[in-house]
């Protein structure tokens, strides 16, 4: 452990939704897993004090996606011991103590929300929808993106945990059937989860699908299309067709507010990049800065020339580095100008060939250059044309791109202009 | 606390290290056996050709850029593939002045009016050859023989003969001859049947197949050699510069529109291989069409627009007045790229949205 934790910023707006308004006043001194934010609105995640201490501010900080958001500032009391996650408390796990509405409740306290980068309410999510009927329940354990590891740590270290939150979440959703989707690069998992399926009851009708290791495998409709072999529509979304997909993480975390009543107040960081000198997978408080936890990992290399939230494909690069975590942040990656593309580190950017490229590789069947070349001459109609809003930002456009055109980028831009024309 | 200094961009933040370039110099590689074949087979002739194109249309580039206070280009090495592409589908024998001319024009009108590589509809290379063979029509129609005179080719009749042998093979800077294509166009145009199958029984046998395969017959300067494309194609097929959509759509339907032709009249028109291996479908199937600046994008689009091609160039050669269409068929093909891009335009992988 590096310096003890001085500070937490726990932003206001962690979900898809409506953001929370703060409950607690400056000065006010808070405990660990109070509510500190929460809302009327039906979408909505309450959130809680991942630790004790003072509120010193309710501010603006940075946040990786939306600029600047108000965020609660704690101080931290010197008294606080850090919170230690307890797998151990699901050695002997019973599905059978906990009613569909008990656990439905205790998602919704626990201010649970979709922990594999969207932040979707989990507790609206997993509800039984009668318009909707859910009837499968697919759980991604791909690990989205290349460097991330801290799903994989939590099947490994945490398996009884993580399956007991997949079988709450079965009973609270209604679903029959439950496939866990794994890249087969993780034998061990595979292994560890199948172990525990076998020796626990209440596990019929969950089976792991082993997939191939491939990106994006992790994305919600590749998934789907990878475990049962179905194209969800364009334009709609998993449930309509009565899926459910849920993280690895959200499984944790779910048992977790279901078993011990803990809110969700911390979760696992991989901290990784070769620009780390010690990159390893935490356990820490959600609303801790990006800056404490390079400083506890060893600080920076010197040639580190990029820090980014998530994942290098769909990550967002921060330049503040004051930015907290919240409930979606996976991973911080710090990168060296080795790892970044050196034409675009240069911005060396040369016009579209049409080469078709990026058609080659979109997962979704889109025409991303034609899509972003229409964005780039400002006929947003055209980008329209081309199905712009079926683009789930992998990125795989501008990875592959020898014009290093910034394809995604431009696609992630005129959906933003998109959705302002529509409010006007 | 840290002195790092950070930069932000939208993701993702790692991609393949490919470029425009690297995507070209793939292509320049590919390139190089038929390069190497031209020449052993057109010794001095092919290098001062290729030579003059490649420097004329990097300096033509440059200049252009440099006019319109541009960032220069020429490292993408476009102009440099438009260069060889032009200097190989143009006959040995052509005066160096014509060849400049050409190739001014290919860069600054084939592609840089346009705003440059990307914009260009039409296949630069193209360009500049239909613009030599309107303006100098002449000199585009005269082939020599390639160098080692072991060519095992249709000789051009007694002269001919006699002049070869009254000269050391040293000597001589060039002996013009009729193309494989030329015969099977005299063999078509010929005023009896039993005329047009002397022609093809003399000019279109085993020994002339084998000629075309490897290269010693009289053509343009890099399509002469089919073996040394097709060796080519393989290693873009293999690197993955090229899809195999275009090449096998161009040859597949030259190919059927050919056996079609010698199946129904044998002793007029030469056999489909014959058509394959030589003028400038190979060439063509590899290297021009698969442009990807003036080919359509998608995969469908792809499929009608190199049947188009082949189709364009087996009409031409058996049909039209010239005796090789390649140059056509790409220009006309261009010319309707964006059309066959509206109309093959590709559905996600969930199906067509609803329109709500």
């Amino acid at each position: 452990m590096g310096p003890a934790l001085k500070q937490v910023a726990v932003i206001m707006s962690q979900h898809i939704g409506a953001p929370c308004k703060a409950t607690v006043a400056k000065r006010q001194e808070v405990q660990a897993n109070e509510i500190i934010g929460d809302s009327e609105a039906f979408v909505s995640a309450k959130i809680h004090s991942p630790v004790s201490g003072v509120v010193k501010d309710i501010a603006n900080r940075s946040h990786p996606v939306l600029g600047r958001e108000i965020a609660v500032v704690i101080d931290v009391s010197e008294d606080y011991s850090p919170k230690l996650p307890s797998p151990e408390s699901f050695e002997d796990f019973d599905l059978s103590k906990y009613s569909q509405d008990e656990i439905l409740d205790s998602i919704t306290q626990c201010g649970i929300v979709g922990m594999g980068g969207a932040g979707f309410p989990t507790n609206i999510k997993v509800a039984p929808n009668e318009k909707m009927p859910k009837h499968t329940m697919i759980v991604n354990a791909c690990e989205c993106e290349p460097y991330i590891t801290c799903d994989y740590r939590v099947m490994m270290e945490w398996t009884k945990q993580f399956v007991a939150g997949v079988k709450l979440i079965k009973k609270a959703s209604g679903c029959k059937t439950v496939y866990i989707g794994i890249e087969i690069n993780k034998p061990r998992a595979i292994e560890a989860i199948d172990k525990v399926l076998t020796e626990t009851k209440d596990s019929e009708n969950i089976s792991i699908v082993s997939l191939k290791t491939k990106y994006p495998q992790g994305g919600e409709r590749q998934l789907i299309d990878a475990v049962m072999g179905k194209a969800v529509p364009t334009g709609t979304i998993p449930p309509m067709i009565g899926l459910l997909v849920c993280n690895v993480a959200t499984a944790a975390a779910t048992a977790d507010a279901v078993v011990l009543k803990q809110p969700l107040t911390h979760r696992v960081v991989t901290v990784s990049g070769k620009g780390i000198k010690n990159p390893g997978n935490f356990y820490c408080p959600i609303g801790i800065t990006v800056q404490e936890l390079i400083d506890n990992c060893g600080g920076m290399t010197t040639d580190a020339v990029k820090v980014i939230l998530g994942g290098p494909m769909m990550g967002f690069s921060i330049a503040d580095l004051n930015t907290p975590t919240t409930k979606t942040t996976g991973s911080v990656l710090v990168l060296t100008k080795k790892e970044v593309n050196q034409n675009k580190y240069l911005n060396r950017q040369t016009n579209c060939i049409k080469c078709g490229r990026c058609i080659d590789v979109c997962p979704e069947g889109l025409l991303p250059c034609e899509i972003a070349n229409s964005i780039k001459a400002g006929k947003i109609d055209r980008a329209m044309d081309f199905y712009m809003t079926a683009c789930m930002e992998c990125g795989c456009c501008s990875y592959v791109c020898p014009a290093n055109a910034e394809v995604t980028g431009l696609i992630k831009t005129g959906k933003i202009l998109n959705a302002r024309n529509n409010k006007k | 606390m840290s002195e790092n200094k950070i930069f932000v961009s939208p993701g993702p933040h790692i991609s393949k290290p490919a470029s425009t370039r690297s995507v070209m110099f793939d292509v320049l590689i590919a390139l190089m056996p038929a390069l190497l074949g031209a020449a052993y087979f057109f010794r001095m002739r092919a290098l001062i050709v290729v030579g003059t194109c490649v420097v004329t249309c990097v300096i033509t580039e440059w200049l252009i850029c440099k006019i319109r206070k541009q960032r220069s280009t020429v490292g993408d090495l476009s102009a440099v593939l438009t260069a060889i592409i032009l200097a190989f589908s143009v006959p040995p024998m052509i005066p160096a002045a014509y060849l400049i001319i050409g190739c001014i024009f290919a860069i600054a009108i084939g592609k840089m009016v346009f705003g440059g590589l990307g914009n260009n509809p039409f296949n630069p290379a193209m360009v500049g050859r239909a613009f030599l063979t309107a303006s100098f029509g002449m000199a585009m129609t005269i082939w020599s023989v390639p160098a080692n005179l072991n060519a095992q080719l249709p000789q051009i009749g007694p002269e001919g003969a006699q002049i070869c042998e009254s000269y050391n093979a040293q000597d001589l800077e060039g002996i013009t001859q009729a193309t494989p294509l030329a015969w099977a166009k005299n063999a078509i145009k010929a005023k009896s049947s039993e005329e047009a199958q002397e022609i093809v029984n003399e000019n279109f046998g085993h020994s002339q197949l084998k000629a075309t395969l490897f290269g010693y017959t009289g053509g343009c300067l890099g399509e002469t050699s089919a073996i040394a494309l097709i060796i080519g194609g393989i290693y873009m097929l293999i690197k993955k510069t090229i899809t195999w959509i275009i090449p096998v759509s161009v040859l597949a339907s030259a190919f059927i529109f050919a056996s079609i032709f010698h199946l129904a009249k044998p002793d007029v028109y030469v056999p489909p291989l014959f058509h394959m291996f030589s003028g400038g479908l190979l060439i063509c199937a590899f290297f021009i069409a698969t442009d990807p600046v003036t080919n359509p994008m998608n995969p469908k689009a792809q499929a009608l627009f190199g049947i188009g091609v082949g189709v364009i160039i087996m009409l031409i050669r058996t049909v039209g007045g010239y005796p090789e269409g390649a140059m056509f068929a790409i220009l006309i093909m261009n010319a309707f790229t964006p059309l066959l891009d509206r109309l093959c335009k590709k559905i996600p992988v969930g199906g067509i949205p609803n329109a709500a």
